[in-house]
């Protein structure tokens, strides 16, 4: 018997998506509190603001920034509250598995949320041409998942063995994502509305590749201690 | 050794456990019992000392070991908003358990949750929780046994599965079993040691031993 990790990924990821169908508490959390918050944010600007279109990149990177706290908070609640990880701790899974699965998961629960908060952003920010550029927010937006991801996994992972977890996370994770929220609403803006400058998009893109190599690199030299003792 | 903090959970510990050997250890709470067994089951490090598992050295070559090594405590491990068959069709990848589904039925049917399968766990008593994770803890075949506090829960029907399971170890495989039970500890097990404030105070063969003459001497160790 030899483990593959492929395999052992692919389980691991099964069993998130899983739990999440049959509980359904973390999408639909995210959900209502994305979607909550671009209704207030709307309540917020909408009567002041004739057009919102040059803050709709920051507010819905604000938003998914919030919401990600939410999905990375509740990344390891099943492990958890039904006292699971010892079990996987102790199969010959190696640590980046665990990591990789973990960050899929985030990235899973971020697709759905952003599904519905990007038209969402259309319908309540954006002057001017959006549906045409929907695919182009798409693509920004998964780049940006696949960082968050793996940041959110690796300080998930990190806030596991600590008794302050709640406030530990996003005191750790928010002031990380920073970077990451600056170059995705520029992305965003750059094709939002009236504004098509593929060239500065093309660059906020890189920029978000790099971020999530950076923490890939990261994770990859961090991981094994983080669930070491 | 092992500590935390100022106290020294797990200090000076000489055991070996040979192949088809199985050893009980008892000790009051706070012992350092389940210290030893995690720091056996690649959970912990130890601090100072040296460690090998199924011919393994700790902590280098944890990731071999833990192919090797069945974990089970108190709690069964498995998810329970997962069935059965899921949670051991999610152990049976991560360990790369050859023909999964053939050998999930196996075990489930040595368990007596064969019919049960498709349950979420969540519907089980604890006692059949407990007996699923005795089926996630056969599922890959291991050659060590980690066994913490293992019957707390069982039903009757796992209890007795438990103990032939631990009878089928002697010439097979190893086992290290963490309990309170002094009496079942001698009853099932090759060897008992007695562990008080992180240190092994007694340790003796079991063949030709009274239950209730040893319970006096351990209640006179751990006094």
């Amino acid at each position: 018997m030899k483990p593959r990790p492929l395999r052992q990924l692919r389980a691991l990821v099964l069993k998130d998506l899983r739990l999440e169908l049959r509980t359904r508490d973390t999408v639909i959390a995210m959900i209502l509190f994305a979607v909550l918050a671009m209704v207030l944010f709307q309540f917020g600007f909408g009567t002041r603001q004739s057009d919102l279109t040059k803050f709709a990149g920051g507010l819905l990177w604000v938003t998914l920034a919030f919401t990600a706290v939410l999905g990375v908070g509740r990344s390891y609640v099943a492990e958890r509250e039904q006292r699971v990880l010892d079990g996987l701790l102790v199969a010959p899974v190696p640590r980046m598995v665990l990591l990789v699965a973990k960050a899929i998961a985030i990235v899973g629960y971020l697709i759905a949320v952003e599904i519905l908060v990007v038209p969402l952003l259309g319908v309540f920010f954006i002057n001017g041409p959006f549906w045409s550029d929907i695919g182009w927010l798409f693509l920004s937006c998964l780049i940006a998942d696949v960082g968050i991801g793996i940041l959110g996994a690796l300080i998930a992972s990190l806030a596991l063995f600590t008794r302050a977890r709640e406030l530990l996370l996003p005191v750790l994770f928010l002031p990380l994502l920073v970077p990451l929220v600056i170059a995705a609403a520029g992305a965003t803006n750059a094709v939002a509305g009236s504004a098509h400058d593929l060239v500065q998009y093309r660059n906020y893109c890189l920029f978000l590749v790099g971020y999530a190599v950076l923490f890939g690199l990261v994770a990859y030299a961090t991981f094994e201690a983080v669930f070491d003792d | 050794m092992k500590g935390y903090g100022e106290r020294r959970a797990v200090d000076r510990v000489d055991l070996s456990v040979g192949e088809g050997e199985a050893l009980a250890v008892v000790g009051p709470n706070g012992a350092g019992k389940s210290t030893l067994l995690r720091m056996l089951a690649t959970l912990l490090r130890p601090e100072a000392g040296e460690l090998e598992v199924a011919g393994c050295r700790l902590p280098d070559e944890a990731g071999r070991a833990r192919g090797l090594i069945g974990y089970l405590t108190h709690d069964p491990l498995v998810y329970l908003d997962l069935t059965a068959w899921q949670n051991l069709e999610l152990f049976a990848d991560l360990y790369g358990v050859r023909e999964p589904s053939a050998r999930i039925e196996d075990v489930l049917d040595d368990v007596g949750l064969l019919s049960r399968a498709f349950e979420p766990v969540r519907a089980f008593s604890h006692g059949m929780a407990q007996r699923l994770g005795l089926a996630r803890l056969m599922l890959h075949r291991p050659v060590v046994l980690l066994l913490d506090e293992p019957h707390s829960g069982l039903d009757a029907q796992g209890a007795a599965l438990l103990d032939r399971l631990l009878g089928e170890v002697r010439g097979t495989r190893a086992a290290v079993l963490v309990t309170h039970d002094v009496e079942r500890a001698v009853a099932v097990a090759d060897r008992v040691m007695v562990m008080r404030l992180g240190r092994v105070v007694e340790s003796v063969e079991t063949a030709g031993l009274d239950p209730a003459e040893f319970r006096a001497t351990y209640e006179a160790l751990v006094a």
